[in-house]
C-alpha cells in the first residue's frame, strides 16, 4: 500500500492515490485525513464499523462527493481536477443496483453503453448478458428480477465500459447463498482485468480476496497490511479496533 | 457529438419509461381536467358568462401546477435504486443531463397541453382564434421552456432534502409568477381580442428573457445542483 517498496522506487503505477482525504457532512467530519495507496491489477479490501467513512471514501473515488481537503488521484487523473476520464475508468457496484426498474435489462444497458460512447455495443451487450446468463431475461424489465439476477445486471452495468478500476460497496448484502456463489464466481472471473476496492463486513471474503487491507475507524486508517494475515490474527486486530461485534 | 447521443439517451430513458409506466402523464392529465370542472363551477356566478378574459389565468395557472407534479415524478424515479448514482458515474456533462431533463419535462408537458387546450376553449373561450394560433404557439412554447427550465433546476436542487415535495413548490413559485403574468397577459390578448405579433411584443421578449436566464443560470450552476 502507500508504504510499499515499489512506490518509493515508483516502478510499480499506483492505479489509486490518496493523501490527507477529508470529508466534512455539516459538522461531522467524517474522514480525518486518510492516505493510502493502490497498485494497478491489485485488490483493496478495507473493513471498519457502520459510520466509519468507508463509503465516503469510496463515493470520493467514484467522484460521486467532492473531497472536502486532500489529494485523490485514480487511474492517473485528480478526481476533482478532472473527473470525466475518472469517471470513464470506474465501475461500480453497490448494494443498490442503479439499474431503471422500468426499463428491460437491455434497454438498462443501451442506456448504459450510450453513454459510455460504446462502439461495438450491441455485441457488447449481448456478451455480457450470455456470461451473466441473463438472455433468456433481456426483454423483461429489471422490477420482474430477483435481487441476485439485478446484482449480476449490475456488474454487466459496472463492467460494460471495460473500466480499469471496480469499486465494490458491500456486493454481498441482501443476496442468498445462490447468489452470493453467482456474483463470486462472476468477481473472480474477472478478477485479473481490474482494480478493485472493496468495502465489506464480510472478514473472510475481504481476505480471501485482497492483496492489501485497510480497516478504517471513526475516519481514520486504524490499520492497514498487505494480504497474508491469517483470519484468525486479522479477527483479533478487527476487534481490537472495531467494537460493533462485525462478523467473520 | 458524445454529447448529443448523451442527451438522446437520457430522453428516450425517460420517454420510454413514462410511456410504460404513464405515472406522470396520468396524474397530470387528471389534474388538469378536474381543475378544469373545478374552475367550471367557481367561475359559474352568471348563467351563459363570459370567461374568456379569465381563461389564460386558468390555463397557466394549471399548466404550473400540472407541472410541479410532474417535476416531482420526473426526479422521484432517478432517486430510485439509486439511479441517480449511476448516471453520476457516467462521463457526461452535467449541462447534457440538465438539457436532456428540460426537453423530457417540456415533451410531457406539450402532450398535457394537447390535451388541455382544445378542452379548455370548448368550455371557456366564446371567439374562435384559429387565425391567432402562430402567436398562441409561440406564447406557449416560450412559456414552456422556462416553466421546464426553472423547473429542472429547481427539482434538482430540491431532489436531495428531505422535504423536496414540500421545497419544489415554495421555491418554484415565486420564480415562476413572471412567466405566469406575461404568458397570461398574451394568451388573454390573444383568445379575447385575437392580438397580433406587434401587440404581443413585450410580453414574447421578456419570455424570451427569462428563458435565456435561466438557461444561462442551469448552465453556470447545475454542476453543483445536481452534486452533494
Amino acid at each position: 500500500m502507500s508504504d510499499s517498496p515499489d512506490r518509493q522506487d515508483g516502478a510499480t503505477q499506483l492505479e489509486i492515490e490518496v493523501e490527507g482525504l477529508r470529508k466534512t457532512f455539516g459538522r461531522r467530519e467524517v474522514l480525518k485525513g486518510l492516505s493510502f495507496g493502490l497498485e494497478r491489477g491489485g485488490f483493496l479490501s478495507i473493513f471498519g464499523p457502520n459510520g466509519a467513512g468507508k463509503t465516503t471514501t469510496l463515493r470520493v473515488l467514484a467522484t460521486l462527493l467532492t473531497a472536502g481537503a486532500g489529494k485523490v488521484n485514480v487511474a492517473g487523473h485528480d478526481v476533482r481536477e478532472d473527473p470525466m476520464p475518472v469517471r470513464s475508468a470506474i465501475g461500480l457496484i453497490s448494494h443498490t443496483p442503479m439499474l431503471y426498474p422500468d426499463l428491460t435489462a437491455e434497454e438498462n444497458l443501451r442506456f448504459y453503453a450510450d453513454m459510455y460512447g460504446i462502439e461495438d455495443r450491441g455485441a457488447r451487450i449481448s456478451d455480457l448478458l450470455d456470461r451473466l446468463e441473463l438472455s433468456h431475461r433481456r426483454h423483461d424489465v429489471v422490477r420482474t428480477y430477483s435481487k441476485g439476477m439485478k446484482q449480476r445486471l449490475a456488474i454487466a452495468r459496472a463492467i460494460l465500459h471495460r473500466p480499469r478500476v471496480l469499486l465494490l460497496d458491500e456486493p454481498h448484502s441482501g443476496l442468498d447463498p445462490r447468489a452470493v456463489d453467482i456474483l463470486d464466481g462472476l468477481l473472480m472471473e474477472i478478477r485479473d482485468e481490474h482494480t478493485f476496492v472493496m468495502v465489506t463486513h464480510n472478514i473472510s471474503k475481504g481476505l480471501e480476496w485482497g492483496t492489501d487491507l485497510m480497516i478504517i475507524e471513526d475516519g481514520r486508517i486504524v490499520y492497514e497490511h498487505a494480504a497474508g494475515v491469517d483470519p484468525e490474527s486479522f479477527s483479533a486486530v478487527y476487534r481490537e479496533h472495531v467494537h460493533d461485534g462485525s462478523v467473520l | 457529438m458524445n454529447g448529443r447521443r448523451q442527451f438522446m439517451a437520457i430522453l428516450r430513458k425517460d420517454l420510454i419509461r413514462e410511456l410504460r409506466t404513464r405515472e406522470m402523464i396520468i396524474s397530470m392529465i387528471l389534474f388538469v381536467l378536474l381543475a378544469m370542472v373545478i374552475f367550471h363551477y367557481a367561475f359559474s356566478v352568471k348563467e351563459n358568462a363570459d370567461l374568456t378574459y379569465f381563461t389564460g389565468g386558468m390555463l397557466w395557472v394549471t399548466f404550473i401546477f400540472a407541472m410541479l407534479l410532474g417535476l416531482n415524478r420526473s426526479f422521484a424515479q432517478e432517486k430510485d435504486e439509486r439511479c441517480l448514482d449511476g448516471l453520476l458515474l457516467c462521463p457526461v456533462d452535467r449541462v447534457t443531463i440538465f438539457l436532456a431533463k428540460t426537453a423530457g419535462n417540456l415533451i410531457f408537458l406539450l402532450i398535457i397541453q394537447v390535451v388541455a387546450v382544445p378542452v379548455f376553449t370548448l368550455f371557456f373561450v366564446s371567439r374562435s382564434y384559429v387565425s391567432d394560433l402562430p402567436q398562441f404557439v409561440v406564447v406557449l412554447l416560450l412559456a414552456d421552456l422556462g416553466i421546464c427550465a426553472l423547473g429542472t433546476l429547481l427539482a434538482t436542487i430540491s431532489m436531495n432534502t428531505r422535504s423536496r415535495d414540500l421545497l419544489l413548490p415554495i421555491i418554484f413559485l415565486p420564480l415562476i409568477v413572471p412567466v405566469l403574468i406575461a404568458a397570461t397577459g398574451a394568451t388573454t390578448l390573444i383568445f379575447a381580442e385575437g392580438a397580433g405579433f406587434g401587440s404581443l411584443l413585450s410580453r414574447v421578449l421578456f419570455l424570451l428573457g427569462f428563458d435565456a436566464v435561466f438557461l444561462v443560470a442551469a448552465y453556470g450552476t447545475y454542476d453543483f445542483a445536481i452534486g452533494e
